[in-house]
């Protein structure tokens, strides 16, 4: 029964401030250039699945429904994700599973944000002053990775610095900056202490698409294939005595499974690159320890070392990541979008040379929810 | 116990950029004219941006309509909602405007029910002034056609590019039982937590341990003193954004009250220079006098819970600070 | 395709109020079902839960309800912004991949502390209906009248299908609205979105419902009498009603087409019918014959937990193939305005 899934179209919108378009023309566009991509229509979809974060920030409850029409679902399944931050990541497992399933065909997945429309400090606040914002909620945390690990102060400036270096290479990237050095971040205000303004990840609009088929599509598709090898999600409660929300369990469970499914048994060895939702630098560091890349403790000497550069031995988030790019609902998509990119050896400017198996992360809410996945360039690559 | 009625209104201006459809077609409205576009051999109004059969992308080639329609279907609303167009009884309607092969659903303004039929006549009506048309769907409201008035409207200048929707909704509620007695002893100025069934303190409580999975009552409150320690903090540099009156950086703590298992987040300290603040450091409150005490921001909501304007500061409590190593691993 | 079973269900009462959080709700669901299947909650494989956060009005509100299903250690997880149903396909979708036995599926919402009336509008497109306040009533009052223009239905069939409900909902406990009145009596009353009158409105409830699904060998491990799931299919129409037709529902209809559903085989129907006239839109489009008992338990016209009431529905059909009743039924549950989206579950017990 069960079938593989392969991700056969991709397609972006540019990241911006504010986009001038509709929502409906926004979710098209990024669907139509992945249904390009794939040399496919509407037409040809069985199903469509879409994520986005709260309906709070555009002001539209149930947006599969005004959004039907746009994206070709009339007379079709469509459904709609949503697990906070690490919705677009969830939203491509949804759909992936679709495939997996036996059930559909060929699947189009769309995330997007329009965060112009509304404003999500305002919607976090739920409208009340005093609301201290993602980065208010997640800087204490922060804190305390940095006196449990010993880190140095530089390491969040030095991820911040490669992600826009790496998202001036993104020709989608809301920011980026080639010549952006550690010292200009560390000279940036300090917005939320220990966090500075640039290793802040901005507020974007855009909407990411996928385009995926079960083996015998795969078969048909234009274009080189990116496997889903094995995918994972892990939910814990968001608050409770005891709780460790910088190594969080779920994290760590979920990285588990992932390998455990993929047959990966040393991840920093047997994967070629990754993406990681990072919204604010630290948690590059955060994940590579939380996702069981380097052992506790280890994660910012790997970001000292340079070895999540684009040429180092692990590099991570090759497209710049959500610190270039924060269209919230499609953030988790994108992270999980790009290694399937970087396995079909389209990247353009931020390939990186010879990615065999790529990883995609996206976590959401106060760091309890994960969805994780793992594309191959072959269907059932083996590890050693 | 006392009842805690809580209300909130969840208010915000959306501002919503239209693209080369919705764009013209608000424009438009504002200017007095109403657009359908041309799909194949057919003109849909209000327009879309494809063809509703191929789901192909449609060019922009607009064909003017109305004002004038047959009304194809209605409703008679006797009570509206305070979001209508219309504060006084009128009709929901599917109007097809001349010109048009598809309805719009829009507003009728008549005398009551029984001047409404299907295949009535109704004409647009538009707001007078360019303050009111203000490139929105409520620009424009319909009347039957006997009781239109001629209308020599001004037309904007440029293109409308956002149309704005004030969304505002008011939520009532009151605070749950166990929010209801943290909310009693803080006015008491007293911590109320919870004890969960493995023995750690969870403040605020929520009701129940969500761990073990069962529910908690009134036997499972605790009081903690007022004192604790430095977890972890930062500094809020706030952001604007509707409803926020905070325009100056300040220190937010990461607090553990003695005996709790779970920290108070989001403490504010206002009266600790950021140099002398630490992780680790033991602070009391000091609470408001008794009138001066209020929790009315205090709600049920416990992802970041709020613990009512009852503290006046959170002040040293002169004791050694409690060694890094020695604190909790958990936030 | 893998035999899914429902091998337990709970759900609260609806009520006007419920003076205590969401998660509280849930909770007690879940540990009903886990105690009814001998199990620890720990053991099932995967959960998905269907919420809205604009009911309460906060963003983010569904991560308070993984409080209610319980998630420490961390479990397998999701959460769809949509009617628990909805949920259930997704949960049924991932059993097909045979690696995994077992799903929770939990649906809830409390509308009491808002205004369903002024929250909804923002289901509309936001251009050209939500600034407009077209709220679902409203809309509802449009596919009334398309009903009775097309000479589908009369201002008698809503009272009947009104009539009756109140009536089915007296024997369900957990009915929150339900009376013995005659057709006469309520086409005596005003008007109110005409030609609907306020008893063709569902009431304003708080509530939830809860869902435990296995496969084949494992639901019978679980359950003496497991519900096999024969079916789950869902489309939606064009948003926009000048491109619909309202006294239609071809999305159904498409729906049953793809299951290959033989409404006559059906000894009961629980259909998502929040306005009255909606039942006779479903009935004409699902071809729904005379021996096919309707919404016995009342329906949401008794009792309407929004997010919940969907699969209430399948939840109302699986009793009553578990307790004999009947051995083959049609859940529906239906999203956005004038059934725009639909969904069917084709339920049926051991032969």
């Amino acid at each position: 029964m069960a079938e593989r899934c392969a991700v056969v179209g991709i397609g972006q919108t540019k990241y911006e401030r504010c986009l001038p378009y509709s929502m409906d023309g926004l979710v098209r566009q990024a669907a139509l250039r992945a249904l390009e991509d794939a040399d496919l229509s509407f037409a040809d979809m069985d199903a469509i699945v879409i994520g986005k974060a709260p309906d709070a920030l555009e002001g539209v409850i149930m947006p599969e429904l005004s959004l039907a029409d746009a994206l070709g679902a009339v007379g079709k399944p469509i459904h709609r994700v949503h697990t906070a931050g690490s919705v677009g990541g969830s939203t491509a497992i949804s759909a992936s599973t679709l495939i997996e399933s036996g059930m559909y065909n060929t699947v189009l997945t769309v995330a997007y944000e329009k965060q112009s429309d509304g404003n999500f400090m305002w919607a976090l606040s739920g409208g009340r002053s005093g609301g201290a914002g993602a980065g208010g909620s997640f800087a204490p945390w922060i804190r305390n990775y940095m006196r449990r690990s010993g880190a140095p102060d530089h390491i969040g400036c030095k991820v911040a610095a490669k992600d826009r270096r790496n998202g001036a290479k993104n020709p989608y990237a809301h920011l980026g900056q080639a010549d952006l050095t550690v010292e200009a971040v560390q000279e940036s205000p300090m917005i939320w202490d220990p966090i500075h303004f640039l290793e802040v990840c901005p507020s974007s609009d855009g909407a990411a698409a996928m385009v995926m088929t079960n083996a015998a599509g795969a078969k048909r598709a234009p274009r080189p294939p990116a496997w889903v090898i094995s995918h994972a999600k892990r939910s814990e409660l968001g608050v409770f005595p005891g709780r460790d929300p910088v190594r969080p369990l779920a994290a760590i469970d979920c990285a588990k499974a992932l390998y455990k499914k993929a047959g990966i048994t040393d991840p920093r060895r047997q994967i070629d690159c990754a993406e990681l939702y990072v919204p604010f630098s630290w948690f590059e560091p955060m994940w590579l320890e939380g996702h069981l890349i380097c052992p506790e403790g280890e994660g910012w000497k790997m970001v000292d070392s340079g070895a999540t550069e684009i040429g180092g031995d692990f590099p991570v988030n090759m497209s710049g990541g959500v610190l270039c790019s924060n269209p919230i609902g499609a953030s988790g998509m994108l992270r999980l979008l790009e290694p399937a990119n970087q396995v079909r050896g389209t990247a353009g400017d931020y390939q990186v040379e010879g990615a065999r198996v790529a990883l995609g992360q996206a976590y959401g809410g106060p760091s309890n929810y994960f969805a994780m996945w793992i594309v191959s360039s072959e269907p059932n690559p083996t590890f050693s | 116990m006392s009842e805690f009625p809580i209300s909130f209104t969840l208010e915000y201006p959306y501002t919503r950029t239209l693209g080369p459809v919705i764009g013209p077609f608000l424009t438009a409205l504002r200017d007095g004219r109403i657009l359908g576009i041309r799909c194949g051999g057919r003109v849909i109004c209000p327009p879309i941006e494809f063809d509703p059969d191929t789901c192909e992308t449609l060019s922009p080639d607009f064909v003017e309509v109305g004002p004038g329609g047959t009304v194809e279907n209605w409703t008679w609303i006797s009570d509206p909602s305070s979001k209508h167009p219309f504060q006084s009884p009128f009709a929901f309607v599917q109007v097809k405007l001349d010109g048009a092969d598809t309805t719009m659903t829009h507003a009728v303004k008549a005398s009551g029910p029984d001047a409404m039929s299907t295949g009535m006549r109704v004409m647009a009506q538009f707001h007078e002034t360019l303050e009111e048309r203000t490139g929105a769907i409520t620009d424009v409201y319909f009347v039957p056609e006997a009781d239109a008035r001629n209308q020599s409207l001004r037309p904007g200048a440029g293109e409308v590019e956002i149309s704005t929707h004030l969304i505002s909704l008011t939520y009532n509620d009151t605070l749950y039982p166990h929010a209801a007695r943290f909310a009693e002893g803080l006015l008491d100025g007293k911590f109320i937590g919870q004890r969960l069934k493995g023995g750690e303190v969870s403040i605020p409580g929520k009701g129940y341990d969500a761990i073990a999975r069962v529910m908690l009552s009134e036997a499972d409150d605790v009081e903690l003193a007022p004192t604790g320690t430095v977890l972890s903090y930062t500094v809020i540099t706030p952001v604007k954004y509707r409803g926020q009156k905070e325009t100056e950086p300040y220190l937010s703590a990461s607090l553990i009250l003695d005996g709790a298992g779970q920290t108070l987040v989001q403490q504010d300290i206002r009266n600790i220079p950021l140099d002398e603040f630490r992780v680790g450091m033991r602070l009391r409150a000091i609470f408001k006098p008794v009138d001066e005490r209020s929790v009315d921001d205090v709600d049920n909501d416990w992802m970041y819970p709020s613990i009512g304007n009852v503290v006046e500061r959170w002040e040293s409590t002169g004791e050694p600070d409690v060694p890094l190593d020695e604190l909790p691993e958990s936030m | 395709m893998e035999d899914v079973a429902i091998v337990a269900f709970a759900q609260t009462p609806c009520y006007r109020r419920y003076q205590d959080s969401e998660p509280s709700l849930i909770m007690g669901l879940v540990n009903q079902i886990v105690a009814e299947v001998e199990i620890d909650r720990y053991e099932i494989d995967l959960t998905i839960a269907g919420s809205c956060d604009y009911l309460s009005g906060r963003a983010f509100a569904f991560i308070a309800n993984v409080d209610g299903y319980g998630a420490w250690p961390p479990v397998y997880e999701s959460h769809l912004e949509m009617d628990g149903a909805w949920a259930l396909f997704e949960a049924f979708v991932r059993l097909q991949m045979g690696d995994i036995d077992s799903a929770l599926i939990v649906a809830s919402g409390k509308s009491s502390p808002g205004t369903p009336r002024e929250i909804f509008p923002l289901q509309t497109n936001a251009y050209v209906s939500a600034p407009l306040g077209l709220d679902p009533v409203s809309v509802a009052g449009l596919q009334a009248r398309a009903l009775l223009d097309a000479g589908k239905a009369t201002e008698r069939d809503f009272a009947e299908v009104v009539s009756r409900s109140r009536r089915d909902g007296l024997s369900n406990p957990n009915a929150q609205v339900a009376k013995d009145v005659s057709v006469e009596d309520l086409l005596k009353q005003p008007y109110y979105a005409s030609p609907l009158r306020k008893h063709d409105l569902p009431p304003i409830s708080d509530g939830a419902t809860a869902m435990l699904i296995a496969r084949g060998k494992r639901a019978r491990e679980l359950c003496e009498k497991p519900v096999w799931i024969r079916g789950i299919d869902h489309r939606i129409e064009s948003h926009h009603l000048g491109l619909r037709d309202l006294a239609d529902s071809p999305s159904s209809r498409i729906a049953a087409g793809s299951l290959g559903l033989d409404a006559a085989s059906l000894d009961v129907a629980e259909l998502c019918v929040r306005f009255s006239p909606e039942e006779i839109v479903l009935r004409q489009a699902l071809d729904l014959a005379d021996g096919t008992k309707v919404n016995p338990s009342g329906g949401p016209l008794c009792g309407h937990p929004v997010m919940a009431t969907g699969l209430t529905r399948i939840v109302e059909v699986a009793r009553r193939i578990r307790n004999g009743e009947a051995g083959r039924g049609l859940g529906h549950a239906a999203s956005g305005p004038a059934l725009q989206q639909n969904l069917l579950c084709i339920l049926e017990g051991d032969a």
